[in-house]
């Protein structure tokens, strides 16, 4: 008994006592020019995620295949070539934390690329800012990643509230014309996640400061996956709404589509938010059920009609022989601004690359035509979405910003009576 | 094993363990790796003191884990209270947690008992991502870098943490209350004829339980930095816990540590090489347990050491 | 008032689809004591069979229905010879049965993903979006199909239990397996029977949904979940108490969203399940052995 009791005394010891700490590397400014600039990055390559991940690894790797066509990178008159260093992170939050630290101090790549879906971004991109790597990722749009103040974090997407915030413009624009009720009735049926989150703010945020022209009259969330959406369905049909603004992932802007559908609903507009023109929804509701739908992406290959658009459109068909979406476009710029923010600084050090990733301004395929990463929203791309209707004649033409569209939209929804 | 040599295992592993980072040239990758693992030993050793001692799977030890993680983590957001504080605050918290839906549930045995866990668990993380105020809803918390320790220093703070519950699991085993456990284990009545009281013995080690795994939830806030309710809540994270023990030998005082190690390294090893495969790796890994080995690993060292020393002892 | 009734209709035929979704379970349940945890598993693998006649032969859901019960009944039987015989009777084989199951679940999901990725899968009938008018409501004729589906399997079960040789010796072996031996019935081949049988069911349920619902290799889950409550709700073992769990559960769930956010209401089903489990571990209904 007492020498366990001296054992157990030992242990207590050492629990109290302190644990070794270590000086983080230093990294003083690392001027020298390099055989190779290391890139790092992290994707859903297996797992649920996994077809969107492998679609953001299209877009990283034609950019990186692009800068290295003519050498790579030139640094001060040396032009040195991009090598891209990618593992796959399953979707997995611990996963994705992990590996980033694997890369950046065990692998010592020189940037970091950022992974798909924002959660796991958000988790991601603390190891950035607590190694300070510059981190570029075109995969996490919730405004809260870039709140925190992180000085390291940079995102392509723009947050989801420009996406609601588009919308209600062409709708504003709509109302002003006549084809819609002054003031409209809102509803607002959004997911609960971060995407669905940001999505009501920006219809509120609208609809707050166009007051006099809109009412919401239902705001509700729902759980992801389902199964019956007649309660939600019944508080809009009750509330009389004009404007059904839904934000919801694909199996349940399924659900939820077919159950409006055969409870005879009919709103003068409707939205999912980013659903609707994917092929996989027409297989699900048939070319009818998705009529008039209104959506709105942060990149549409209709875009590409000239100059870095086709560009990127053309090398995109001639490497994979299909047409890019948004994902591969984002992916594609992401890692484009880091590669100019590289060329900028003329170097590879990071703090250097970091600055000049804060203070960017540059040519882009987005709509807008600029890519920045502005201060004031925390390193977040800021730039209007692009609306889509699908029409009956099977095409999705882009119906809004003017500069950009090559259709004409649609409202009140011609197929409701009365 | 006696105590005495127990304990002097248990004082030269964890001495060990503790120089092995500042002698052994590991990375840092393979460094944070182990650290985690310590913190993911500590919370099956934990589950398999509700799970194995008395035999009452619980399918719901995640509502513990993201307890105790949101809490400690609302603690060190809001207070200065050092960041071990929050932890040891975040495990109460889950304990008593845990006392709150496992106080009435406990009556019930086996699979009454596992489901109605199922419905804890789910029900938790349901309300838990709706109440924003606390969780942060969907869009989590995230933790300031400073303040904090760093995912170097947590190596230690994980070993610590693993030292604990495996002196509790010992402790349990050896005790007048591990006695007790197993009378529950085999048959709850006859427990109580014997004059074991199960109500307050299960009451007592599920508040055990929750605590160690809600601990455990403050150090992974701590780790990421960055927590949201899905992550910190979901059904996989509960079944890790079960995989763990289940592998390294459930009911065993040190099994899920063995568990735990597998787990790791086929997430880590065979991930890497072959992730479409790993669902089903452990889905066959379990099928062949409980079919060929229903003590895991420990029950397979034990047949091997029988076969090496043929006949030494009846037991 | 009207949305009232528009919405307890829907409640009705969310509850035919819950009851298909837990006969299963509950009837392996009820006779082996066995929580078969590869249920949600069985209802994906069945949703992609379902999915392939339709793409590849097309064959309508509906029609496929006679085929997919054969295909799972064969699979559940050779889960039970290969997997499940082994198990202990029992307390101990009931904690063991669990994680053996879940095995299974984790290998078919795997399998799933191998064979069709973890892409969304959709089944598009002609009538996906057809809707049928009553009491002055329109629903999804689709649902109204499920609903008939689920309310013919639930006479046939009853009858098949309740008025057939199999069925009655089938009560007897959930009731008491020993003096069963002792009349001359073959448990074991009682036990694999009813392992194929529940196995078929959650076939079954996996075609209703594939018409209702996209699914991918994690789908079942909250099948899975859901069926718990309604098994527990209905008493753990009645088939006849499955359907009436089905309709609490299904009254909970839509007519909660006057009292909790619409977000809560899945919730809700699952405090129900705990509560229901402490206060009357019979079930609502207080059935406690297969009828």
């Amino acid at each position: 008994m007492n020498r366990s009791t001296v054992f157990v005394g030992v242990t207590v010891l050492l629990l109290t006592g302190c644990v070794p700490s270590k000086d983080t590397d230093d990294d003083s400014a690392n001027t020298a020019i390099p055989d190779k600039i290391v890139i790092g990055s992290t994707l859903p390559l297996t797992g649920t995620e996994s077809k969107t991940g492998g679609r953001f690894k299209q877009g990283y790797e034609l950019a990186v295949e692009v800068e290295n066509a003519d050498g790579g990178i030139d640094l001060g008159g040396k032009k040195v070539p991009v090598q891209l260093n990618l593992l796959d992170d399953t979707t997995d939050q611990a996963k994705a934390v992990n590996l980033a630290q694997r890369l950046i101090t065990q692998d010592k790549v020189n940037f970091f690329l950022g992974t798909y879906s924002t959660a796991v971004v958000e988790a991601q991109s603390t190891v950035a800012e607590q190694n300070q790597i510059p981190y570029v990722n075109g995969g996490g749009a919730a405004t809260s990643i870039y709140a925190k103040g992180f000085k390291w974090v940079f995102g392509t997407l723009a947050p989801v509230a420009n996406l609601a915030n588009t919308e209600m413009q062409w709708i504003d624009q709509q109302q002003a014309a006549g084809a819609l009720p002054k003031p409209a009735r809102v509803a607002i049926v959004w997911e609960n996640t971060s995407h669905g989150k940001d999505f009501r703010k920006g219809v509120q945020d609208f609809t707050a400061a166009h007051s006099s022209g809109y009412q919401v009259v239902t705001d509700e969330s729902f759980a992801l996956d389902g199964k019956d959406f007649s309660a939600i369905l019944s508080k809009v049909r009750g509330a009389k709404a004009d404007l059904l603004m839904i934000d919801a992932h694909l199996p349940d802007f399924i659900t939820m589509q077919r159950q409006y559908l055969s409870s005879a609903m009919c709103t003068k507009v409707l939205t999912y938010g980013a659903r609707g023109t994917e092929s996989d929804a027409r297989t699900a509701l048939g070319a009818e059920g998705v009529n008039y739908i209104l959506s709105a992406v942060w990149w549409n290959k209709q875009l590409g009609n000239a100059g870095l658009n086709k560009e990127f459109v053309d090398k995109f068909k001639a490497k994979y022989g299909t047409d890019p979406e948004w994902y591969q476009a984002l992916g594609y710029e992401a890692a484009r601004s880091l590669f100019t923010a590289i060329a900028q600084a003329g170097t590879v050090d990071k703090e250097q690359v970091r600055a000049k990733l804060s203070a960017l301004t540059m040519d882009s395929i987005l709509p807008g035509g600029k890519l920045s990463y502005p201060a004031d929203k925390g390193g977040q791309a800021d730039y209007p979405f692009v609306v889509q209707q699908n029409l009956p004649d099977g095409t999705s033409p882009i119906i809004y910003p003017a500069d950009v569209a090559n259709g004409k939209g649609v409202a009140p929804n011609p197929a409701c009576k009365g | 094993m006696s105590r005495v040599r127990f304990l002097l295992a248990f004082a030269a592993a964890l001495a060990a363990l503790w120089v092995a980072p500042l002698v052994l040239p590991i990375g840092d990758y393979t460094h944070n790796i182990v650290g985690l693992t310590f913190m993911f030993m500590a919370a099956a050793l934990a589950w398999n003191w509700l799970g194995g001692y008395v035999g009452q799977i619980s399918f719901g030890h995640a509502a513990m884990f993201g307890v105790g993680g949101f809490v400690a983590a609302r603690i060190m957001l809001s207070s200065g209270l050092p960041f071990s504080v929050a932890w040891l605050l975040g495990g109460l918290a889950a304990g008593l947690f845990g006392l709150l839906w496992g106080h009435p549930t406990l009556r019930l045995r086996g699979p009454y008992f596992s489901i109605a866990t199922i419905g804890v668990g789910e029900a938790t993380r349901l309300v838990a991502t709706y109440w924003s105020d606390f969780t942060g809803g969907s869009s989590g918390l995230s933790l300031p870098l400073a303040g904090n320790p760093t995912k170097y220093q947590l190596y230690w703070y994980g070993l610590y943490l693993l030292g604990g519950a495996v002196l509790i699991s010992y402790g349990l085993a050896r005790s007048r209350i591990g006695l007790g456990l197993s009378a529950i284990k085999e048959d709850v009545e006859a427990a109580g004829d014997l004059g074991v009281n199960p109500t307050l013995y299960q009451d007592i080690v599920l508040f055990l339980s929750g605590t160690m795994v809600g601990v455990c939830g403050g150090f992974y806030a701590s780790y990421q930095a960055f927590i949201d309710p899905q992550d910190m809540f979901s059904f996989d994270r509960s079944i890790g816990l079960i995989l763990m023990a289940v592998i390294g030998g459930i009911g065993t005082v040190l099994g899920p540590v063995w568990g735990a190690i597998v787990f790791v390294i086929i997430q880590e090893f065979l991930l890497a090489n072959y992730s479409e495969l790993y669902l089903g790796l452990y889905g066959a890994l379990l099928i062949l347990i409980i079919l060929f080995e229903p003590l895991g690993l420990t029950g397979l060292v034990r047949r091997l050491h029988r076969l090496a020393i043929p006949v030494r002892r009846a037991t | 008032m009207g949305e009232v009734v528009v919405l307890a209709v829907s409640a009705v035929l969310l509850a035919g689809f819950y009851a298909a979704m837990a006969y299963g379970l509950g009837l392996i349940y009820g006779v082996l004591r066995i929580v078969n945890l590869a249920h949600g598993g069985i209802i994906m693998a069945s949703a992609y069979v379902t999915w392939q006649l339709f793409d590849r032969f097309a064959i309508d859901p509906f029609l496929a229905i006679p085929i997919v019960l054969v295909v799972f009944f064969a699979i559940g039987v050779g889960i039970y010879l290969g997997l499940v015989r082994f198990l202990p009777r029992g307390p101990a084989g009931a904690v063991q049965s669990l994680l053996l199951l879940f095995g299974v679940w984790l290998v078919i999901r795997n399998v799933a993903y191998l064979l069709f990725t973890g892409n969304e899968q959709v089944i598009h009938t002609g009538y996906a979006t057809s809707s049928v008018r009553i009491l002055g409501g329109s629903f999804s004729a689709t649902r109204l199909a499920v609903f008939a589906v689920a309310t013919v399997a639930l006479f046939t079960l009853h009858l098949l239990l309740t008025r057939t040789y199999l069925g009655k010796a089938i009560r007897a072996v959930a009731q008491n397996p020993d003096s069963c031996t002792l009349a001359g019935i073959n448990v074991e081949r009682i036990y694999v029977f009813t392992f194929g049988l529940g196995t078929a069911l959650a076939g079954l349920a996996g075609t209703l949904a594939s018409t209702l619902f996209a699914f991918n290799p994690s789908f079942g889950a909250s099948e899975l979940l859901k069926s718990f409550v309604i098994i527990v709700l209905g008493g753990l073992g009645s088939i006849v108490g499955i359907a009436l769990g089905a309709l609490v559960l299904a009254f909970a769930e839509v007519f909660a969203v006057y009292a909790v956010p619409p977000y809560l209401t899945t919730a809700v089903g699952f405090v129900l399940l705990v509560v229901v489990l402490v206060l009357r571990p019979g079930g609502l209904f207080g059935q406690r052995v297969l009828r």
